[in-house]
């Protein structure tokens, strides 16, 4: 290029391809184009647990500032919903079958399967709805579908806190196996890390996909056992197609949570350890998943 | 190969020890937008419910709903340490998308960004978390430029003395004017003395008084060997911070070099007397 009619300077000319690679490679500048390995990822996230914290807190303020009753919907919401399904299930067109404890029963699926649903629903959105802040920082973009699970934890504790008063009230006894609940919850958490950071990358390549989600949502709210015993309907189905339904992610939470608190649910450790493999596989390849279109985050 | 420091051209290199913060390489972005689209005049009016039926069918063929837009065009530069540099162009030239890329934020089409450091970048439009208070924003924001939690509670009131914003701090962000808000994202931004500052704008929307504050701000951050990238309309705000520009137009750099050489040929440059472009794109 050379100097312009009206004296403009000299414009330096444009390095090649290469010479700029060299350039850069002899000043340790690394490309930003590229995502960084995935062990440096996973230790950058870690290094932001902090970052994490605060943003979740400070996601938790912002949401219960909108309602005047605040803090008070996390606790009606589960009873309302748990009243609206038994109507539903309990008298009208009862799917009772192999239960004793019909509304203990109901209301750990309720409440469960509703944790999973709002995380998937809200996790999915981390990216999107924070377009603000990834196109202003540079941070590991994981950081806030993860800030967004513990999120979701922080506000299903009041649930959480409902059931055990329903579990109480419709005779329950105390037994040791409650102490296994925060092993299922936390189990249930990872699992739902896992899937968030899956759905998170999807909404960001196509914003369509949050149409999909809550049809997503629905289905697997009917085939999760939320309001019948799976096991008790089991002999309808193809002996595999039954035990997929049962060991799937979305059903064993709530298997789990149950055979905690009601007696009727013995324990069954095949389950769990089924849940400890969800627990490890779904949050590694998830947390892999999103990596993998790290630099592509907050494109227009 | 042999001296890529040495531009192929006439001039002399500049010194070859000079450490580059900022290596841009035939950039390009190409923005894919949805929702937008020309609006087919033979569409609009009476055969609307036959236009709804194509598009269902024939989507992105006879009312396209995906646009992409070449907002930069093939951009190389190199930016060094201690360096300030100004973007200017006429509005939509590419200069704000310019800055995003090489800050990270926007992944390149083309080309490639090699940068030294964490950037941060300093936008008007930069809205953190509208819904939460000035102090949680300086929470975040810090944390999200590496600070430790520690590190912003210590910088907080130093934060808050600077942004000049007082109590309104502990007001939700969505309620700030934009030249608080401006005020508080520059000072959070700065915070951290970040290796490469990127100011879209922001130092346009505070007052006189904030201006020099943060023009004083910008010299300190460079003197810490940092490179400082400044895009605004103001010329007076270039010319007061920036020793080196870059003159962007349609998504091309069509200058580069010393400031108040592009700025005069920028200033003397009239639209209506040169349709065809400024001087020096042919």
């Amino acid at each position: 290029m050379t100097a312009g009619p009206e004296g403009l300077p000299q414009t330096p000319p444009a390095l090649s391809a290469e010479e700029a690679a060299a350039l850069a490679k002899r000043h340790g500048l690394p490309s930003l184009g590229g995502r960084p390995p995935f062990g440096d990822y996973v230790g950058s996230l870690w290094g932001q647990r902090s970052f994490i914290w605060t943003l979740s807190t400070a996601q938790t303020v912002a949401r219960n500032s909108s309602d005047r009753l605040g803090m008070l919907w996390t606790v009606l919401n589960p009873l309302l919903l748990i009243g609206s399904y038994y109507l539903v299930f309990g008298l009208l067109v009862p799917t009772t079958k192999g239960t004793t404890n019909f509304i203990a029963f109901l209301a750990i699926g309720v409440v469960i399967f509703g944790y999973m649903a709002s995380s998937i629903t809200r996790g999915s959105k981390s990216i999107v709805n924070n377009i603000g802040l990834v196109r202003a920082l540079r941070f590991p973009r994981a950081v806030l579908p993860v800030a967004e699970t513990l999120t979701q934890v922080v506000t299903v504790l009041p649930a959480i806190a409902v059931l055990m008063v329903v579990v109480i009230v419709t005779g329950e006894p105390v037994r040791w196996h409650w102490l296994l609940l925060p092993v299922a919850l936390a189990m249930q958490t990872a699992i739902l890390g896992g899937m968030v950071l899956i759905a998170a990358r999807l909404v960001n390549i196509s914003r369509d996909m949050t149409n999909l989600i809550p049809v997503a949502i629905r289905v697997l709210r009917y085939v999760s056992g939320v309001f019948f015993s799976i096991e008790a309907y089991a002999a309808r189905f193809d002996p595999f197609v039954g035990d997929v339904l049962m060991i799937q992610p979305f059903a064993l939470p709530i298997a789990l949570v149950r055979q905690c608190l009601l007696e009727e649910a013995p324990i069954q450790w095949i389950q769990w350890a089924a849940g400890l493999g969800w627990a490890v596989v779904l949050p590694a390849f998830g947390l892999w998943f999103f990596w993998r279109d790290e630099a592509k985050y907050g494109r227009a | 190969m042999a001296a890529p420091d040495t531009p192929a051209g006439g001039r002399t290199s500049p010194v070859p020890e000079r450490r580059p913060a900022a290596i841009v390489s035939h950039l390009d972005i190409i923005y894919r937008v949805v929702g937008g689209k020309r609006s087919n005049t033979s569409a609009i009016g009476d055969d609307e419910g036959e236009s709804i039926f194509r598009n269902l069918i024939g989507r992105g063929k006879t009312v396209a709903t995906v646009q992409s837009v070449h907002a930069v065009k093939d951009v190389s530069f190199v930016a060094y340490h201690g360096e300030s540099v100004g973007i200017i162009g006429r509005n939509g030239s590419g200069k704000s998308t310019l800055l995003r890329a090489v800050a990270g934020l926007l992944p390149p089409t083309n080309g490639e960004v090699f940068l030294a450091g964490t950037p941060a970048l300093l936008g008007v439009n930069a809205v953190l978390m509208s819904a939460l208070s000035g102090e949680r924003n300086i929470y975040i924001g810090g944390q999200a430029l590496g600070l430790t939690k520690a590190q912003v509670k210590e910088r907080f009131e130093e934060i808050v003395a600077f942004s000049g914003i007082g109590d309104a701090v502990y007001r939700p962000m969505s309620t700030y004017s934009s030249g608080m808000a401006a005020r508080l994202r520059f000072a959070i931004s700065t915070a951290a003395v970040p290796d490469v500052l990127m100011i879209d704008e922001a130092l346009s929307t505070g007052d006189a008084e904030f201006r020099k504050r943060s023009g004083e701000k910008v010299d300190e951050i460079r003197e810490k060997a940092s490179t400082v990238f400044l895009v605004s309309h103001s010329n007076s705000t270039v010319r007061d911070l920036c020793d080196r520009v870059l003159w962007m137009h349609h998504g091309r750099l069509i200058a580069d070099g010393p400031t108040e050489a592009i700025l005069t040929a920028y200033e003397g440059w009239d639209p209506k007397k040169h349709p065809a472009g400024p001087p020096g794109i042919g």
